[in-house]
């Protein structure tokens, strides 16, 4: 092995950590970038009995309410979730999600199935979560099935 | 002294290419391009993400060869190779 071999197994490393380092500022610049992502509902939204299904690409969003506690479970750890519920008047009120355990689960007690307690009642939700700089959104409506 | 520069010249060329190559591999290949690379599959392997991946690394093992192989002719033309 001469000087010039030994000279580039020397410097290749380096380069190739420095090439890893800058990658990862990049990447965490990507991030960062303010983007907004449209979730829809994989198929027809029950919170009440745990089959609502939100998408946007590979993230996935399950919401469900368990004697009042609604609680959102996402595919990805998110930095913050909303949930709004919109009235028949259009006026969405909205419940700031508290972390559970981990960042993949968030919850909070809200009035939503006293609202929707009969079978065949509807109602309007919205949900913003957040990771990093991505928003995802979503506005849906969940209808109460037979087993709620 | 004007057969160091020239050698010094051409080493500083040979670096330059290796320098372009390893950028363009690494982050031209596995992230500014990842996306439309991503749209061709070798093996069943996103290109973009191979590169990322694996892609990268062999070919700077790969220029570490090309490299010292360049060399070896400059220092023979030069007159100045080892042993």
């Amino acid at each position: 092995m001469n000087k010039h071999t030994k000279l580039a197994l020397m410097v290749a490393p380096v380069l190739a950590i420095g090439g890893y380092i800058a990658s990862d500022f990049w990447v965490e610049e990507q991030a960062n970038a303010t983007r907004i992502f449209q979730m829809t509902p994989e198929n027809s939204c029950d919170v009440l009995t745990g089959n609502c299904v939100l998408l946007a690409e590979d993230f996935k969003l399950n919401i469900f309410d368990d004697n009042g506690k609604t609680t959102i479970n996402s595919t990805f750890p998110l930095d913050t979730a909303t949930l709004f519920l919109v009235d028949k008047n259009d006026q969405a009120t909205s419940y700031q999600l508290q972390m559970s355990d981990s960042p993949y689960y968030w919850y909070r007690q809200t009035p939503l199935r006293a609202t929707i307690s009969q079978v065949g009642d509807t109602h309007k939700m919205r949900i913003i979560a957040t990771i990093k700089g991505g928003q995802y959104i979503s506005e849906f409506y969940t209808q109460t099935g037979s087993k709620g | 002294m004007e057969s160091n520069q020239s050698y010094w010249q051409e080493n500083l060329r040979l670096i330059l290419i290796c320098l372009v190559i390893w950028f363009v591999v690494s982050f031209g290949f596995g992230l500014l391009l990842v996306e439309p690379l991503n749209e061709i599959r070798i093996g069943g392997y996103k290109l973009g993400f191979w590169f990322a991946q694996q892609g990268s690394i062999y070919t700077f093992v790969g220029l570490v060869f090309w490299y010292s192989s360049k060399m070896n002719k400059l220092d023979k033309k030069h007159d100045v190779e080892e042993g």
